[in-house]
C-alpha cells in the first residue's frame, strides 16, 4: 500500500515552493486588468469594399498588436454594418497605425466615430468577486464543521478545507501571473468566472476525502491517525484522479476547439484543478494529521527557510 | 427487476422525453435557450447627454456616475441580464442590451427621465389662476410673486401643452416641453384646441406651481424612501403606487398637506399635482392635515403601469435629461464572435463523448450506464436553462462546463465503492445497495459544500456586489450539480437494477472486477 501520508513534509515542501514562487511573481509582474476593467478607445469604422469578418477583423487586430480587443459588428437587414471596436487607449500615433494597417489589409475604411470610453465593467468586480470568496469560505468552515460534528474536533475539519482551498487560490493566482508576465496575458471576466468555478471544485474534492476518514474513524479501522489517514487517501485515490480526469478533458476540449476567447478561463481551471486535486489528497487531510499529532514544532524546524518567506 | 424500479425507469424516460420536447419546441414563447450579450448581441443605444449650461466639470462627472447608476437599476429591475453600461467621452451613456430586440422598449427603459416632482395649483386672491387669466393679461407677472418657478399647464390627459418662465431678463415667457420658446398665438391655438375638447368644469390649463415645504424646499422624487405596486383598499381594488417618504420629506409633505387641507375641499386648489417627466400622471385630494410620512399615487392605472412607475420612481431621477433620439440605436452582434457558441457546443460534445470512453473503458458496464446517464444529464440541464430561463452568458457556460465533469463524480464515487463491495464477494444486487449507500455521504456532503458555495455566491452577485457574472455563474452550477446528484442517485441506479438478477449481472468482468481478486 502507498505511504502518501508518511510523505507529508514533502508535501508541503513542493506546495510552499510552488506558492513562494507565485508570491514572487505576483509582486513582480502583478496581474494586468485588461481592458473591460480600464478606460479605452472605441472605434466604429466601415470597409468599403471587402466583406471583411468579424474573425478575420479579429485575427488582424491581434497582428497589429491589439489581440485583446473587443469586436462587434452591426446588424442591418441588408448585411454587415460597422464594426465597433473597443481597444486599450489609442494614444497619439496609436490610431492612425492601427488605421493605415487595417487599410493595408482589408482596402479603405472609414470612421464614423472615435472616443474614449468608461471601463465596462466597474473595477470593484474584482473586488466583488474577492468578497465573494471571503464569504462563501465562512459558509463552508461552518457548514463542514457542522457535518463533521460527531469527530473529535470538527472545527479542524472545516479549517483544513479553508486552508486547501486559499493554497488553490494561491497557486492559480501565482501561476496565472507568471503567465501573464511571460505571455502578456490579462485578467478579464473569464479570469474571474474561473476562480469562483476553482472554488467550487477544490472544496467538493476535500471533502470527499475527508468523508472517507470520517467513515474509517467511525469504522475504528486504526487507532493510529496516520494510518487512518493513509487508508482513506489510498481508497479515495482512484475516484480523486477519475474524477479530475474527466474534468480536464472538458477543460482541455474548450482549450483546444474554443480557443482564444475561452483561454483565461480554461487555463484557470486547468490550474486549479491540478492544484485543487493535489491539495483534497496531499495538503487538507495531511494538515488534519499534523494538527492532530500536534507537528507543528516538527514542521517549521523541517521547512525553516522556504515557509519562513513563504508566509 | 423489480416492479417499483420498472416504475421509476419509466418515469425517467417520460423525464428524458420531456426534456427533449422542451428543447425542441418553443415553449413560453421562447424559441431557444436565452443567451447573454457576450454570446449574442442585442441592443445597442448611445445616448447624449444634455448638462444644464454652466454646469461644471465636477458637476457633470457627479452627474454621470448617478446617470449610470441609475440606468443599470432600472435595467436590473426589467430583469435584462449582463446589460453593459458606459459612459464614452465624459457626455455620452452608451447601452447595450442583450438578446433584446424590441428597440423601442429598450428606449423607453433608458430614456425616461424618471422626475418626479409636486405641484400644487396657483392662487390668486384665493381663486385658481387659469392660462387664459395669464393670456388675457396684455403685461402679465406671476399671479404669486412669491413663486418664481415654472408654471405647468396640462391638457386633459395631463400632458402638458406650455410651460410658462421667467426668462434672465424677468420676462415672462412661454416655452414647449423641449424649452423652445414659443409665441403667444401658438399658446393660444393649443389652449384653444383643449378647451375645444374639454368637458365643462375640467381643470386642464389650470397654472400649476411648484408644491414647497415651509421653509422653501421643493418636494420632489429624491426624498422618497420607498416606492411599491400596490392595491386601493376601497370598494374597487384600483393598482396604485405606495410610497414612503424619508424623514425631511415627510415634513416638507405635511407642511404641503396642512396648507392645501384649509383649501375648500373638492376644489381643485386642494389637490396635489403629481408630475412625472411634467405630466401630470394624478392629482390627488388632500384629505387629512397630516400624513406622517405615507402616501399613496393613484391614477387609472393597470398593474403594468404601477409596477413600472414604482421601478421607475425606486430607481430614482436621471440627474440630467438625455437627448432623443439617440445617437445610435441598433443590433449588434456578440462580443465573443458569432460562431463562439458553435465551438462551445462542439467542444462540450467532444468532451462528453471522450469522457463516456474513458467511463467505459474504466468501469465497463456501469461505465456505458453511466454514459446514458450522462446524456440524460445533459439533455435536463439544458431543458431546464430554457424553461426556468436562465440566461446564458460565458460566466453561465463556464458553471455548465465545470458541472460536467463533476456530474460523473457521485458515478465514479458510487461505482468505486460498488467495486469494493464486489470483490467482497458480494452478489450485484447487494453490491448496489451497499455501494450507493456507502457513496451517499460523500455524495452529499461535498454536493452540499458546492450548494452552499453557490448559494452565497447567487446572494452575494444580487444584493451585496450586484455582479451578473457572479449570479450566472452560481446559478448555472447549482443546477448542474443538483441535476447530477439526481442522475446518479436516480437515473444510474435504476439503470443498474435493470440488470440485477440477468445473467450479465453473475459476470463481474463486466463491472471491471476479476473473480480471481474475489
Amino acid at each position: 500500500m502507498f505511504d502518501i501520508a508518511g510523505r507529508r513534509f514533502w508535501f508541503f515542501l513542493i506546495s510552499g515552493v510552488v506558492i513562494l514562487i507565485g508570491i514572487i511573481s505576483l509582486a513582480t509582474f502583478g496581474l494586468k486588468t485588461g481592458i473591460e476593467f480600464s478606460s479605452g478607445s472605441r472605434l466604429r469604422i466601415s470597409f468599403d469594399e471587402q466583406k471583411v469578418s468579424q474573425d478575420q477583423l479579429k485575427q488582424e487586430l491581434a497582428n497589429l498588436g491589439y489581440p485583446n480587443a473587443i469586436i462587434q459588428s452591426e446588424i442591418r437587414p441588408t448585411g454587415p454594418g460597422d464594426f465597433l471596436i473597443r481597444t486599450r487607449e489609442l494614444m497619439g500615433e496609436d490610431k492612425a497605425q492601427l488605421e493605415a494597417g487595417l487599410t493595408a489589409e482589408f482596402g479603405h475604411l472609414t470612421e464614423k466615430e472615435f472616443g474614449g470610453v468608461s471601463p465596462e465593467v466597474a473595477t470593484e468586480t474584482a473586488r466583488n468577486a474577492a468578497i465573494a470568496v471571503a464569504v462563501a469560505a465562512i459558509g463552508i468552515l461552518l457548514y463542514i464543521t457542522w457535518a463533521f460534528r460527531r469527530m473529535p474536533s470538527p472545527f479542524r475539519y472545516g479549517t483544513c478545507a479553508i486552508v486547501a482551498l486559499l493554497h488553490d487560490m494561491l497557486v492559480v493566482l501565482g501561476i496565472f501571473s507568471i503567465l501573464s508576465g511571460i505571455l502578456d496575458w490579462e485578467i478579464n471576466l473569464m479570469f474571474i468566472t474561473g476562480v469562483l468555478a476553482v472554488i467550487g471544485y477544490s472544496v467538493n474534492n476535500t471533502v470527499v476525502v475527508f468523508d472517507r476518514i470520517r467513515e474509517n474513524l467511525t469504522k475504528g479501522v486504526s487507532s493510529n491517525f496516520e494510518v487512518v489517514v493513509n487508508n482513506s487517501l489510498v481508497e479515495t485515490l482512484s475516484r480523486s484522479l477519475n474524477t479530475s480526469l474527466t474534468t480536464l478533458i472538458v477543460v482541455l476540449a474548450l482549450l483546444l476547439f474554443v480557443g482564444a476567447s475561452i483561454q483565461n478561463f480554461a487555463v484557470v481551471l486547468l490550474i486549479g484543478i491540478v492544484a485543487g486535486t493535489y491539495s483534497s489528497l496531499c495538503i487538507a487531510p495531511q494538515l488534519l494529521l499534523v494538527w492532530e499529532r500536534g507537528e507543528w514544532g516538527r514542521f517549521i524546524r523541517r521547512l525553516p527557510a522556504a515557509k519562513a518567506k513563504g508566509g | 427487476m423489480t416492479r417499483r424500479n420498472m416504475l421509476v425507469f419509466t418515469t425517467i424516460l417520460a423525464l428524458f422525453a420531456f426534456a427533449i420536447c422542451t428543447l425542441i419546441l418553443p415553449m413560453f414563447d421562447r424559441e431557444q435557450i436565452r443567451l447573454g450579450l457576450d454570446l449574442v448581441g442585442g441592443s445597442h443605444l448611445v445616448y447624449q447627454a444634455q448638462f444644464p449650461e454652466g454646469a461644471t466639470g465636477e458637476d457633470k462627472a457627479r452627474a454621470m456616475n448617478r446617470a449610470l447608476d441609475t440606468i443599470r437599476t432600472r435595467i436590473d429591475r426589467y430583469g435584462v441580464t449582463e446589460p453593459i453600461i458606459q459612459e464614452q467621452e465624459g457626455e455620452r451613456i452608451l447601452v447595450q442590451l442583450p438578446g433584446f430586440t424590441d428597440i423601442e422598449a429598450a428606449k423607453s427603459l433608458v430614456e425616461q427621465t424618471g422626475f418626479l416632482e409636486f405641484r400644487e395649483v396657483e392662487l390668486n386672491n384665493g381663486n385658481p389662476v387659469y392660462l387664459g387669466d395669464y393670456l388675457e393679461n396684455p403685461n402679465p407677472e406671476f399671479f404669486n410673486k412669491g413663486e418664481d418657478g415654472t408654471r405647468i399647464f396640462v391638457d386633459e390627459n395631463g400632458n402638458p401643452i406650455a410651460f410658462l418662465i421667467k426668462d434672465e431678463e424677468d420676462v415672462l415667457i412661454y416655452t414647449d416641453e423641449a424649452g423652445n420658446p414659443i409665441d403667444l398665438e401658438e399658446v393660444k391655438r393649443r389652449a384653444e384646441e383643449v378647451l375645444s375638447e374639454a368637458v365643462p368644469g375640467s381643470w386642464a390649463l389650470l397654472s400649476w406651481i411648484l408644491a414647497r415645504g415651509d421653509d422653501g424646499t421643493q418636494l420632489t422624487g429624491g426624498f422618497l424612501k420607498e416606492a411599491r405596486p400596490s392595491i386601493t383598499t376601497g370598494i374597487t381594488a384600483e393598482p396604485e403606487v405606495a410610497i414612503e417618504w424619508n424623514e425631511e420629506g415627510g415634513i416638507i409633505f405635511d407642511d404641503i398637506a396642512e396648507r392645501l387641507y384649509s383649501r375648500p375641499s373638492e376644489s381643485p386648489e386642494r389637490c396635489i399635482g403629481i408630475f412625472l417627466d411634467n405630466i401630470l400622471i394624478s392629482s390627488p385630494q388632500i384629505i387629512e392635515p397630516a400624513y406622517h410620512g405615507s402616501g399613496v399615487i393613484t391614477g387609472n392605472f393597470t398593474i403594468e403601469e404601477v409596477e413600472h412607475l414604482a421601478n421607475l420612481l425606486e430607481s430614482g431621477a436621471l440627474p440630467m435629461p438625455l437627448q432623443k433620439p439617440p445617437l445610435y440605436e441598433e443590433m449588434v452582434s456578440a462580443t465573443l464572435g458569432a460562431d463562439f457558441i458553435d465551438m462551445s457546443i462542439k467542444a462540450g460534445i467532444i468532451g462528453i463523448i471522450l469522457i463516456m470512453l474513458f467511463m467505459i473503458i474504466y468501469y465497463r458496464l456501469p461505465g456505458v450506464l453511466a454514459s446514458l446517464a450522462l446524456i440524460f444529464y445533459g439533455t435536463v440541464v439544458l431543458a431546464l436553462f430554457k424553461l426556468i430561463p436562465v440566461t446564458l452568458t460565458l460566466a453561465g457556460i463556464g458553471g455548465f462546463v465545470l458541472s460536467i465533469g463533476m456530474a460523473v463524480d457521485a458515478n465514479v464515487l458510487i461505482f468505486e465503492r460498488m467495486k469494493e463491495e464486489l470483490r467482497t464477494g458480494r452478489t450485484l444486487g447487494a453490491a448496489i445497495e451497499t455501494g450507493f449507500n456507502r457513496a451517499w455521504t460523500a455524495i452529499r456532503d461535498s454536493n452540499i459544500t458546492t450548494f452552499i458555495v453557490c448559494g452565497i455566491l447567487y446572494w452575494l452577485g444580487k444584493n451585496i456586489v450586484a455582479s451578473a457574472p457572479v449570479m450566472g455563474f452560481a446559478l448555472t452550477l447549482f443546477i448542474g450539480v443538483a441535476v447530477s446528484m439526481f442522475t446518479a442517485i436516480v437515473v444510474t441506479r435504476t439503470l443498474l437494477r435493470l440488470f440485477v438478477g440477468t445473467r450479465l449481472a453473475q459476470r463481474t468482468s463486466l463491472f471491471s472486477v476479476y473473480s480471481g481478486r474475489r
